[in-house]
C-alpha cells in the first residue's frame, strides 16, 4: 500500500500546496484505487528531501513530486505513467511547460498567499493551526514566508509587504510638520497607494498574464494542455497551481480577478477538472475522517454520492514527544550556524536512504535535537528579555522630563540637551586645564608710565 | 470695558509668543559679522578633475566588459560564463560591432556583468555614454543599426525557462558544487585569476560556492542531485526535439537569441579545453546530435571555429 503524505487541506481543496496538489491529481488518475491512501500529515520532516508530497512504501521514503512520479513508473514496471505514449513533440512540450508552470507559477504563488501581508496573516497562518498540532504552527508559517520572500526578491515587489513598509513611514513622519497640519495631498500615486496591492496591481497584472497567457495557448480547444486526449502530468502541475490561483477567497483578490477577467476559459477547465480529479469541497472533516455525529450509512451514503473519493486516511496521532522533536527540528533550522550544518548534511548525493544511512541519520537527529533544545530555550530566554515580559527592576524614573509635555516638550528637550552638551563641554575643557600644571591669572593694568602685569597663581 | 479686554490680552499673549519664537531664532540664526564675511565670499566652482591615468579611454567602438582572459578577450574568444557568452553571442549575431574587456563583477553598475559601455561619439549626450546593462542589449542593439528577430511564439517561453531553470541549476550544481569541476574548471577561471594571495582565493572560493548552494536552495529544501541532472537530461531532450531537422530553433533561417541562449551552454559544456572531470552533464548533452551540430554550426559562423 502506498502512503502519500501532503500538506492538509484548505480552501475546499486536498492541500494547500501546489506540488502536493499535482501529487494528488497524479496518483489519482495514474494508481488504481485502493493501491494507496492519502494522509494530510503537514510534517516536512517525515520526508528525505525534507519536503511534501512524500510517498510511504513500507520502509521506503520517496520525496519530491517528481520523484514520486519516477518511483511510481519504476514499481510498476511503466504501468502507471501518464505521459508513456505521447508524440515527441507534445512530449518535449509536456518537459518545457512543466518547468515553465514551475519557474512562473511559484512567485505568483509566493506573492499571493505568503508575501502580501494581509493576505497572509487573515488567511494563510491561520490555515496552519488547523493542519498542524499545537506549538509548530508558531514556526512553519514564518519559515515558509522568509522562503516566499527570497524567491521574490528579485521581482521587487517587497512592498506587498506591509511590516516593512511601516518602517519606511515612520522615517517619513520624522517631518518637522506636524501631522495634523499637513494638507494631505490627493495625487494619483497616492490614490493608488491606497493598499499596497493597489500599488502594485500593475506589476502583478503583468505577471500574472505572462504566466496565464501561454497557458491559454498552450491548451487553445484541446481537453487537455498537451493533448486532446490523454491527462498528462504537466496537466496535474498545472492544475496545482491554477486551483491555488483561483479558488481560494483572499481579502486582496488581485490573482484570482486577473484570472476570472482575461482568462475565463482557463477557470472553467480548472472549476472543471478540479471537481473531477478531487472532490467537490473537501474539508478538514474528509481529511482527518473526524465524524460529526454521522453515522456509518450516511458515511458510505457520502461516499456513494462521489464526496470525499480521495482515499484518506487520518494520520496518526504523534503524540507530543514526536511533535516536540519536530518542533525543535524546526527550531534548529533557523539557528544560524546549527541550521546550515543540518543542510549540509541533507544534501543527497545518490539515490534514495539506505538503512545504514538511517541509523546514522537517526543518532545525529538525537545530538541535533539536543543541541536544539539547549540553543531552543536560550532564544526563548533572550526573546522574553528582548520584548520585556521578563527584566530587572530599573528605575525608570530618571527617564522621564521634559518628553511628557508632547511635541513642544521635545523641541525644548533637543534645546535642553545642547544646552547640557555646551556646559560638558566647558567642563571638560576646563578639567583639562585643571588636570595639568597650575592656572595662572595674569592681571594687566595699563598706567600711565608702563604696563605693571601682577600675576597670580592659583 | 469689558469688551476692549480681551483683544487686549490676546494681543499681549500673541507677543510674547512671537518674542520668544524670535528668541529661539536668534538662537540659530548667522551673527552678523559672520554673514557679512560668507557674502564677501564668492561661489566657484571647479572644473572636474581628471580621470586617474589607468582609467579606461574612451573607445571608439563600444566595449563589452565580460568574465574572459585578457588574451582570450583580445583574441575575442568566447567568455567561460554564460551568461556573458550569452549576450556576446547576440551581440554578434546581431552583428554589433564591438570589442572585448576581460572584467569582474565588481565592475559592473548592477553588480553582474556583461555590460556594454557605449562608444564615445563627439556630439553624443551625457546620458548616451552610461553603461547598458544586459537586459537593454536586445534594444540597443535594434537601435544602433543591429539585426534584431524575435519571432513570437507561445513556445519561446516555455522553452526558454527550461535554460534558465533547469539547465541553469544542473550547470550551477556541476561547476561550483562537484568538488571534482570546481577544482579543475571554476577554480582557475574565477578564483586564480582574481588574487594570488591564498587567503583572498580561499574566500572567493567559499563565496562562490555558497553562493550557487544558495541559489539552488531557494527553490527546494536540499539539493538534489539526481533531480537535477535528470532534469537537465530531459530539459535537453525537449530542446532537441524542438530543435529537430531545422538550422535555427523556432524554424528560423537566421540565428536568434534564443539560439545564443542555448549556445551559451551547450558550448561551454561541449568545449574539452576547460578540462571537465566529472561529466554527467556532458555527456547528456553529447548525446543529442542535434544540439551538438548546432553548437559548431554557430561556433564557424561566429567564433572562426
Amino acid at each position: 500500500m502506498l502512503e502519500l503524505h501532503v500538506w492538509g487541506p484548505a480552501f475546499g481543496l486536498p492541500s494547500l500546496d501546489a506540488h502536493c496538489l499535482a501529487a494528488i491529481a497524479y496518483l489519482q488518475q495514474a494508481v488504481p484505487r485502493g493501491k494507496w491512501q492519502l494522509i494530510a500529515s503537514s510534517d516536512p520532516g517525515l520526508s528525505p528531501t525534507n519536503e511534501l508530497p512524500a510517498l510511504r512504501n513500507a520502509e521506503i521514503w520517496i520525496g519530491g513530486f517528481r520523484n514520486i512520479f519516477h518511483y511510481i513508473a519504476q514499481l510498476s514496471a511503466g504501468e502507471w505513467v501518464l505521459d508513456a505514449g505521447l508524440p515527441e513533440q507534445e512530449g518535449a512540450d509536456c518537459i518545457a511547460f512543466s518547468s515553465f508552470v514551475e519557474s512562473h507559477g511559484q512567485p505568483l504563488l509566493d506573492l499571493s498567499l505568503y508575501v502580501s501581508s494581509q493576505n497572509y496573516s487573515a488567511v494563510t497562518r491561520p490555515l496552519f493551526n488547523t493542519i498542524q498540532s499545537f506549538p509548530l504552527p508558531y514556526l512553519t508559517p514564518p519559515a515558509l514566508r522568509a522562503a516566499a520572500k527570497a524567491r521574490t526578491e528579485h521581482l521587487r515587489l517587497a512592498g506587498l509587504d506591509i511590516d516593512v513598509e511601516d518602517g519606511q513611514q515612520l522615517s517619513q513622519e520624522l517631518s518637522f510638520i506636524p501631522d495634523s497640519l499637513r494638507r494631505p495631498k490627493n495625487t494619483v500615486s497616492s490614490l493608488l497607494a491606497a493598499s499596497p496591492e493597489a500599488n502594485a496591481r500593475i506589476r502583478l497584472d503583468a505577471l500574472a498574464t505572462d504566466f496565464l497567457e501561454p497557458l491559454q495557448r498552450l491548451r487553445g480547444r484541446k481537453q487537455f494542455f498537451v493533448s486532446d486526449a490523454q491527462f498528462s502530468s504537466l496537466d496535474c502541475l498545472a492544475l496545482g497551481y491554477l486551483c491555488l490561483i483561483l479558488i481560494p477567497d483572499l481579502p486582496q483578490p488581485w490573482l484570482a480577478k486577473t484570472m476570472k477577467a482575461k482568462f475565463p476559459a482557463l477557470c472553467e477547465w480548472t472549476e472543471g477538472m478540479r471537481d473531477t480529479v478531487f472532490s467537490k469541497n473537501v474539508s478538514l472533516n474528509d481529511a482527518f475522517l473526524t465524524k460529526l455525529g454521522d453515522s456509518e450509512l450516511d458515511v458510505r451514503l457520502r461516499r456513494l454520492r462521489g464526496r470525499g473519493h480521495l482515499p484518506w486516511r487520518a494520520p496518526e496521532n504523534r503524540g507530543a514527544a514526536a511533535v516536540g522533536s519536530a518542533f525543535v527540528a524546526r527550531m534548529a533550522d533557523s539557528i544560524p550556524v546549527v541550521g546550515q550544518l543540518r543542510r549540509n548534511t541533507r544534501m543527497r548525493q545518490h539515490g534514495g536512504k539506505t538503512p545504514g544511512e538511517g541509523t546514522q541519520d537517526s543518532r545525529w537527529g538525537y545530538l541535533y535535537a539536543i543541541g536544539g533544545l539547549i540553543a531552543g530555550l536560550g532564544v526563548v530566554g533572550g526573546y522574553l528579555f528582548q520584548q520585556g515580559l521578563i527584566s530587572f527592576p530599573v528605575g525608570d524614573e530618571e527617564k522621564r522630563g521634559l518628553e511628557d509635555f508632547g511635541e513642544a516638550g521635545r523641541a525644548l528637550s533637543f534645546l535642553a540637551d545642547q544646552m547640557d552638551g555646551q556646559v560638558q563641554r566647558e567642563r571638560m575643557r576646563e578639567g583639562n586645564y585643571s588636570h595639568g600644571a597650575p592656572i595662572a591669572e595674569v592681571d594687566i593694568e595699563v598706567e600711565k608710565d608702563g604696563v605693571v602685569a601682577v600675576e597670580t597663581v592659583s | 470695558m469689558p469688551p476692549k479686554e480681551t483683544p487686549s490680552k490676546e494681543d499681549e499673549d500673541q507677543s510674547s509668543f512671537s518674542r520668544q519664537t524670535r528668541k529661539v531664532r536668534d538662537l540659530f540664526s548667522i551673527p552678523p559679522p559672520v554673514k557679512k564675511l560668507f557674502d564677501r565670499v564668492p561661489i566657484v566652482v571647479y572644473a572636474p578633475n581628471q580621470l586617474p591615468q589607468r582609467a579606461p579611454k574612451p573607445a571608439r567602438i563600444p566595449s563589452l566588459y565580460v568574465f574572459s582572459t585578457s588574451h582570450d578577450a583580445a583574441a575575442g574568444k568566447p567568455s567561460f560564463n554564460p551568461s556573458c557568452l550569452k549576450w556576446q553571442t547576440f551581440l554578434n549575431i546581431a552583428s554589433v560591432n564591438h570589442r572585448l574587456i576581460s572584467s569582474n563583477n565588481h565592475a559592473s553598475p548592477t553588480g553582474s556583468l556583461p555590460f556594454l559601455l557605449p562608444a564615445v561619439q563627439s556630439n553624443s549626450p551625457q546620458d548616451a555614454l552610461l553603461p547598458v546593462t544586459s537586459n537593454k542589449f536586445v534594444k540597443y542593439a535594434s537601435n544602433h543599426g543591429g539585426w534584431v528577430d524575435e519571432s513570437p511564439s507561445m513556445r519561446y517561453e516555455a522553452y526558454q525557462s527550461l535554460l534558465d531553470h533547469r539547465i541553469r541549476n544542473a550547470w550551477l550544481y556541476t561547476l561550483y558544487l562537484e568538488p571534482l569541476n570546481f577544482s579543475s574548471v571554476a577554480y582557475p577561471l574565477y578564483v586564480s585569476s582574481t588574487s594570488s594571495n591564498p587567503l583572498v582565493r580561499a574566500s572567493i572560493a567559499y563565496q562562490l560556492r555558497l553562493a550557487a548552494e544558495t541559489e539552488l536552495l531557494k527553490h527546494t529544501s536540499i539539493i538534489d542531485t539526481d533531480d537535477l541532472y535528470s532534469e537537465a537530461d530531459k530539459a535537453f531532450e525537449a530542446l532537441s526535439s524542438l530543435l529537430g531537422e531545422d538550422s535555427w530553433f523556432f524554424g528560423n533561417d537566421k540565428p536568434a537569441l534564443f539560439d545564443a541562449s542555448v549556445f551559451a551552454y551547450t558550448q561551454l559544456l561541449l568545449d574539452d579545453s576547460l578540462g571537465w572531470k566529472e561529466k554527467k552533464l556532458c555527456r547528456a548533452l553529447r548525446t543529442r546530435d542535434n544540439l551538438v551540430r548546432h553548437r559548431e554550426r554557430l561556433l564557424v559562423r561566429y567564433y572562426g571555429g
